[in-house]
Formats: structure tokens, sequence, C-alpha cells
């Protein structure tokens, strides 16, 4: 009976830490709604000594970069996965998946450090910018970053195709290239949508490798799809600004709600992958 | 269509799917082999086993006090996180009805997807801040734990799902008190994928900079933490700060060749996990 409620109030107060983390962000942004309402969100102005704090820039910024990283790492990934799945022979597979295993462990600070000390000067030779700090940059290396979680879970999930689902292609007389289209990727879609999600999430809210080359600059690209100019994601401004802000200040109330919204869509896409994975 | 012509298709598919996932098979190499060719000039034993505060701006001579710090860290929240993620999944297991078992497993999905730089946040503004704990150890490792405590919880609770059922059932028909099946029948069988599961959280722990960044760790000016209220120094933070301050190329080096104890410390932790996993097939 006491280990009963050791293990329910354990398990009670793990799981309420998501509820206290949410409450706990509404709570300390709730002044600064009170005072500007919600327009703040789609204004374009971000100076917190005027008391504007405008979040479209940021929003943007996260969007974009987000868009690129995911444009460039799911045909990249789950090529890879068709490739280690289907194609190469299982010592090779092992190999690329070992090394896939271990891209994922590189910590992010070290992908910082790789894209500002490589990729941006690269960015300025290469495409003769002023500054190589651009979403361009963000992209490209939150590419890298969620490569592996796309490859790795996307590979899993066709290795789960039945044998006989395969069997019934070959059957059929199908070429490779249809049996894949037609057989085996609708048949992973469920785990190859999930991995998508997770690698969105992940990409969202990573923090330091984005700050060190995003540029930091809150601004709106012109024109708005111009990704060869500095901007600033959402957990960018978290990172350069939480250490410098008063405690209680309307800044803050702003920097909190930017990390309320990065929490709010973590959760939505947490539900949906989650959901898709009980149905499936 | 002839066969001749299904084979050629069936060659140019595969050569498209290669030609996209080349950049997979290349980067990874690529990126460790350019890591550790920059890191190369500075790496030796005793960069990585001595400690001085060096002259000028965090010119270190070695990491050994930054390498401590991240590993006392990451123990200190795998030891905070670890009661509450094992207990929790034994509830799951062994208590919860179904819709309480939906309930939890959706509550650590979403906390595990909410990027650590929200904890971070959070960890400042209540520990640090409200709690008056200071930029500390404590402090850190505490935010630290809520970030690993997701992914402990889901795999401790992978590794009991992997008992047999016919186990669990066959010791509650003998009446066995809930305790007896946790030590006697559970315990046996999944510790190893338990720990596992343990090694692979202070991979993590090791590799999250966001979390600390604000509430444990300061650049320079600490060598070793007094007590748990005192900040740290990590090898995560140090290279941030390396990499984004230095313009000194003797600088940058300490950075790459601290990014390549980093990956060292982090590849050993999962390399045991997956020795561990291996031998606990057998």
């Amino acid at each position: 009976m006491i280990l009963r409620w050791w293990l329910a109030s354990s398990a009670l107060l793990s799981s309420m830490t998501i509820v206290l983390v949410i409450g706990f962000l509404l709570h300390s942004s709730w002044p600064l709604l009170q005072q500007q309402g919600i327009a703040f969100i789609a204004e374009t102005e971000w100076y917190p000594f005027e008391a504007l704090y405008g979040m479209l820039p940021a929003l943007l910024g996260t969007l974009w970069s987000v868009a690129l990283a995911l444009l460039i790492a799911i045909p990249c990934g789950v090529a890879a996965a068709i490739l280690c799945a289907e194609i190469l022979p299982p010592g090779l597979r092992g190999a690329v998946r070992f090394g896939m295993e271990l891209m994922a462990g590189i910590p992010s600070v070290v992908y910082g450090l790789l894209g500002m000390w490589l990729l941006i000067p690269l960015l300025e030779s290469q495409l003769d910018l002023l500054t190589g700090r651009t979403l361009l940059a963000a992209g490209l290396l939150l590419a890298l970053m969620i490569l592996p979680t796309i490859m790795v879970l996307s590979e899993d999930a066709l290795r789960g195709v039945r044998r006989s689902q395969r069997e019934a292609a070959l059957s059929l007389g199908l070429g490779w290239d249809v049996s894949l289209w037609r057989v085996l990727l609708p048949q992973a879609w469920p785990g190859i949508r999930v991995a998508i999600l997770l690698a969105m999430g992940r990409a969202m809210g990573e923090t330091v490798a984005v700050m060190l080359v995003v540029g930091s600059i809150d601004r709106i690209p012109q024109p708005f799809y111009n990704l060869l100019q500095p901007a600033q994601t959402l957990t960018s401004r978290i990172g350069r600004e939480m250490a410098e802000v008063s405690v209680g200040s309307l800044h803050w109330a702003a920097l909190l709600f930017c990390g309320l919204m990065l929490a709010m869509v973590a959760i939505s896409i947490s539900l949906l992958a989650h959901r898709r994975v009980v149905t499936a | 269509m002839s066969c001749g012509a299904l084979i050629h298709r069936d060659r140019i598919s595969k050569s498209v799917v290669l030609l996209l996932a080349l950049p997979a098979l290349i980067l990874p190499a690529a990126a460790l082999g350019y890591i550790l060719w920059q890191a190369a000039p500075v790496l030796n034993w005793h960069f990585i086993f001595s400690s001085e505060e060096g002259v000028g701006f965090g010119v270190t001579e070695g990491v050994f006090a930054q390498l401590i710090g991240s590993l006392l860290l990451a123990l200190m929240a795998c030891a905070i996180a670890t009661p509450f993620a094992v207990a929790s999944a034994l509830y799951y297991r062994l208590f919860a009805t179904t819709r309480q078992q939906q309930l939890l497993s959706a509550m650590f999905n979403m906390l595990q997807g909410i990027p650590p730089v929200v904890f971070g946040l959070c960890g400042l503004i209540v520990l640090v801040n409200l709690f008056e704990w200071g930029v500390s150890l404590a402090s850190g490792a505490l935010v630290m734990a809520v970030v690993v405590l997701p992914l402990l919880m889901l795999n401790t609770l992978a590794a009991l799902e992997r008992i047999p059922q016919e186990y669990t059932e066959a010791g509650m028909a003998l009446g066995l008190a809930s305790g007896a099946i946790i030590w006697r029948l559970w315990m046996p069988r999944s510790w190893v994928n338990v720990l596992t599961g343990l090694l692979l959280a202070m991979a993590r722990a090791l590799s999250e900079t966001a979390p600390i960044m604000f509430t444990a760790t300061v650049f320079s000016g600490v060598v070793w933490p007094d007590s748990i209220f005192s900040p740290v120094t990590t090898l995560q933070t140090h290279i941030f700060y390396l990499a984004q301050e230095a313009n000194d190329p003797q600088v940058i080096n300490i950075a790459w060749g601290s990014a390549a104890v980093l990956i060292l410390l982090v590849a050993i932790f999962g390399l045991l996990a997956r020795l561990l996993q291996k031998w606990g097939r057998h």
C-alpha cells in the first residue's frame, strides 16, 4: 500500500512538471498580455526599450529556418533510409547506421562551432556575402542536425513493413521503383511522418547552434523570402537576451511569451505524432 | 515492357536514391574528421587532464575542470531524475488504469517534445531567482533532470514492457505482493535495459547546452565548485563562449579541442550503452 502511494505520487509529480512549466510561463507572461493585448504577435518591431514587442520577425525566422532544414533533410534522410533498408548489403548498412547514430550523438554546441567557423566563412566566400550569418546558414546547420533523426526513424519504419507486402509486390511483377512508391513508402508512412514531426520539433527548439549562426537581428528579411540576410528565431532571441533582462519587467514577460509559444507548438507537434502512433 | 528496360529503370531509380542519400553518407565522416583535424594541435593528455587558469580571456591550459563540471552536472541530473522516472514507469505497469496510462504517456511525450531552452528559462526564474539558489550546480542539475526525465521514464517503460506478460501473470497468480513482483521478477530481467537507458540519459545530459547556459555555468573565474550552490564551468558552455568571443586562432583551437573531448565523452556513454544492450540480449 505504501509502495503504491509512493509510486503514484512520484508519477503524479513527474507528469505534473509539464503543467507547472506551462502554468508558470503563462503566469509570468500575463503582464504583457494584459497591457498590450495579443496584437503584438503580428507586429514587426521588436524594440524592448520602447516597449515594442513585435513577434513577427522571430516567428518568421523560426518558420524559415525550420522549413529550409526540413526541405533539405527529408529527401536526403528518407533516401538514406531507403538505401540502408533496401539496397545496401548488411555490412555496409550497419556502417551507415552507425555513422548516423554517431552524428546524432554530436552535441548541438559542436554543430554551432562547425557552423560558425566552417560554414559561415564558406558561405561568405562562396556567395560573396557581407556576413555569412544568415537564415540560410541556420537552415543548413539545422538540416545537418535533424538528418540522423529522420534517417534512423525512417529506416526503422521501412524495416517494419511486413515481408508479405514485399512478396506480394514482387509476385505482381512490380519494378523496384513502383513497389517503393506504391507499397513500401505508403506502408512506412506513419513511421516516417512521426520521424518528420520529431525532427521538426527538434529543429524548432534548437538554441545554441542557431544562436551562433543566425545573426540575431530582429528584422524581417527584405523581401521576406530572402534567406541571405541575418535574422532572429524565437530560441536565439531567448538565448541572446535572457541573461541581460531584469526579472519582472515587460521585456522579461515578452521573452517568457516566446518560450510559451515554443512550448505550445512543441506540445501540438508531440500530440500529433503521438496520436498517429496510437492509431497506426 | 521488356525485361532489359525494367532493369535499366531499376538502376536509374536506385542511382537517384543513392545520389539523394550521398550527403547523409559523407557528412558524418566529414564533420567528425574536420573536428578531429582542427583539434589535433592541442589534443593531448595534458590538455584533457590539467586545468590551470591561464592568462587572458579564458585561455586555460586544459579542460579538466570543464570535463569534471560536465560530468558532475550530468551525474547529479540523472541521480535526481532516476527515482522519479523509475517510479513513474513502475506505477504505469503495476497500478495505472488504461486511462491513467494514456494520460501518463501523453504527458511524458509532451515533456520530451518541449525545447530544453524553455526549461532553462523556467529554471533561471524559479530556481536561480525565486528560490535564490543562484547560478549554481544545484539549479543546473535540477533543470537538466527535467530534461532527461522523459527519456529515462520512456526507456525504463520500454525495458519493463520487454518482460514477457506470462512472468507477471504467473507472479500475480502465486499471490506475490507488488514489491515482490518488482524485486524478484522484474528487476533481474530488466536491470540491464534500465541501465542502458540511464547511460543514454547521461549522454543526453552531457550534450545539452541551452538549459544550463543561464542556470549553472560561468565562463571563467571558477575552477572547482566548492558546494552545490556554487557555479561550475562545463565543456559545453566553454565551447560556446570560445566559439562566440574568440578571435585568436590559438583560442579557437582550444574550442575544437574541447569539442573533440566532449564528443569522445558522449561517445563513451553511447558505446557503453550499446555494449550493455548487446550483452543483455544473450
